[in-house]
């Protein structure tokens, strides 16, 4: 589960970077946007089922990855993301009183979820760009690593997940702007709990469009209509089944020319349910493909 | 442009590394009598036995220290085995010395009379959640034939949102580390019982529910 809301935040991340394209613009065709990217998490920390924070073992979890999205018709883009490294450890527990390594920390190595999408863009050149995206999650990460299961970088299970997106472009001043919102529903498999997806962001371009600065708003809700995490302990995610968050990730981007961009992004859960309660860093390359 | 691409690989590498969480699991000494007694007939003998567990509530064999407060009720030798001489009543205790610290202590009172009776042995205890995770109930302990029987009351509950939620037996309400593992949770609501063999019904001090996979603590029963 956890696996899957970083897969959504990292996709969603790199959908907005692009600033023209992502939401509800598709790419037009034959334009394109790759991003090689950078995404930790490290939390000693997590939210309850009660929406506390309570401590755990520090957990890390580490993609490398690359985003890619091409426009096959104006109307058409196909998206893909793909962690082709991944890595999850948790800590070693030493023993405060004698030193001694109580339990060792591990590590796996693997690659990761992966996703590929396709964007239809139901409106165009509208003052109010609508596209709806099918994304199939396909299960290529481990699911189950470590002594006891805990360590994954999948969470091995095949979802589909529809979303609209509705954005608008407008001036504020001198600034070129945009605003975007979306909702969407991802069915998910194997025991795991469907899931409403909702988000809003907004961003602006300044210094001769040398800088785009996004804030963003995003979250999921649970339907729990799936297995409980106690049902789950060896081929669940980080912190199991029904995990929900509401979620603020400014991101900044500097556009070196254009063609090339670098962009860095934090996130932080400002509320949750059975998610990691600790803040999320990206940094990635992207290049822009133009005709 | 590529000092800051090599600073991003920099930084973004090295979050990579299995470090250290220090655990706090420093828990007072202690020592208990694993076989107590309420009556020992005059003229008997009864051999106490004794367990020691250090800061970590780990087991330790250290020299134990046995006295009677009445050695012309009850006299008891080095090894801890006691000889009732008259009626009457008599404190044993049982010690170990510490380094830079006073030593550490348990007492039994023993009545001498007629015959010997063996102590009510049974146990008891209230879990209590020390988390943001439900866990309540109270609970027995009873040993029947060399195992426990744990029992959990109508009043349990346990929180089903966690992962592999574990529970044991331990003498370090900070650390499961050396302590007895009796399994996985499968009963979240309501009265059910664990067959432990091999464990003596004073060998541990807490009923202790774990989140093996994060090894985050849920809660604890004293056992008392």
């Amino acid at each position: 589960m956890f696996r899957r809301n970083i897969i959504f935040i990292l996709v969603f991340v790199f959908f907005s970077t692009t600033v023209f394209a992502g939401g509800g613009w598709p790419q037009p065709k034959g334009w394109g946007f790759f991003k090689l990217s950078q995404w930790w998490l490290i939390s000693d920390q997590h939210y309850t089922d009660s929406g506390q924070i309570d401590p755990n073992t520090t957990s890390g979890l580490f993609n490398t990855s690359l985003y890619a999205e091409y426009g096959l018709t104006n109307r058409l883009t196909g998206i893909a993301y793909v962690p082709f490294f991944s890595r999850a450890y948790l800590n070693n527990t030493i023993s405060g009183t004698t030193g001694e390594t109580l339990i060792p920390g591990e590590a796996i190595n693997s690659f990761g979820d992966t996703d590929l999408s396709l964007k239809y863009g139901l409106t165009l050149n509208k003052p109010v760009a609508v596209s709806a995206t099918l994304t199939f999650g396909l299960p290529l990460g481990n699911d189950n690593g470590g002594m006891a299961g805990a360590l994954q970088t999948g969470d091995g299970e095949f979802n589909q997940m529809l979303l609209i997106d509705a954005g608008s472009g407008f001036q504020v001043g001198k600034l070129a702007a945009y605003a975007n919102g979306y909702a969407g529903f991802n069915n998910r498999t194997n025991g795991f709990s469907d899931e409403f997806r909702f988000g809003i962001e907004a961003g602006a371009t300044f210094a001769n469009n040398k800088i785009t600065a996004i804030g963003r708003l995003y979250g999921i809700k649970s339907f729990k209509n799936g297995d409980l995490p106690s049902e789950r302990s060896n081929s669940t995610s980080v912190f199991a089944n029904n995990s929900e968050h509401v979620t603020f990730a400014p991101e900044l981007a500097y556009n070196i020319n254009e063609k090339w961009g670098v962009s860095a992004t934090y996130g932080v859960a400002l509320s949750g349910r059975l998610i990691f309660a600790s803040p999320s860093y990206s940094f990635g390359v992207f290049y822009k493909l133009t005709r | 442009m590529k000092y800051l691409l090599f600073f991003a690989l920099i930084i973004s590498v090295l979050p990579g590394c299995i470090g250290d969480d220090i655990i706090m699991d420093e828990t007072p000494e202690a020592i208990r009598i694993l076989n107590p007694l309420d009556t020992i007939g005059v003229g008997e003998s009864y051999q106490f036995e004794a367990m020691f567990t250090n800061n970590i509530g780990a087991e330790e064999n250290r020299p134990i220290i046995w006295t009677s407060s009445e050695p012309t009720v009850l006299t008891i030798d080095a090894g801890g085995l006691a000889t009732a001489v008259t009626k009457g009543v008599a404190v044993v205790t049982a010690a170990v010395e510490l380094a830079d610290k006073p030593p550490v202590i348990t007492q039994l009172s023993l009545v001498v009379d007629e015959e010997t009776v063996v102590s009510n042995n049974d146990k008891s205890g209230v879990l209590k959640s020390t988390s943001s995770y439900n866990l309540q109930g109270n609970f027995t302990i009873t040993e029947n034939n060399g195992s426990l029987t744990i029992s959990l009351s109508d009043d349990y509950q346990a929180s089903t949102a966690l992962p592999g939620l574990y529970v044991y037996l331990g003498n370090n309400p900070s650390s499961v580390s050396g302590a007895h593992e009796i399994g996985a949770v499968q009963v979240f609501n309501g009265a059910h019982r664990y067959t432990v063999s091999g464990v003596g019904i004073n060998d541990y001090q807490y009923l202790l529910y774990w989140c093996k996979p994060f090894n985050v603590k849920v809660g604890e029963g004293e056992i008392e």
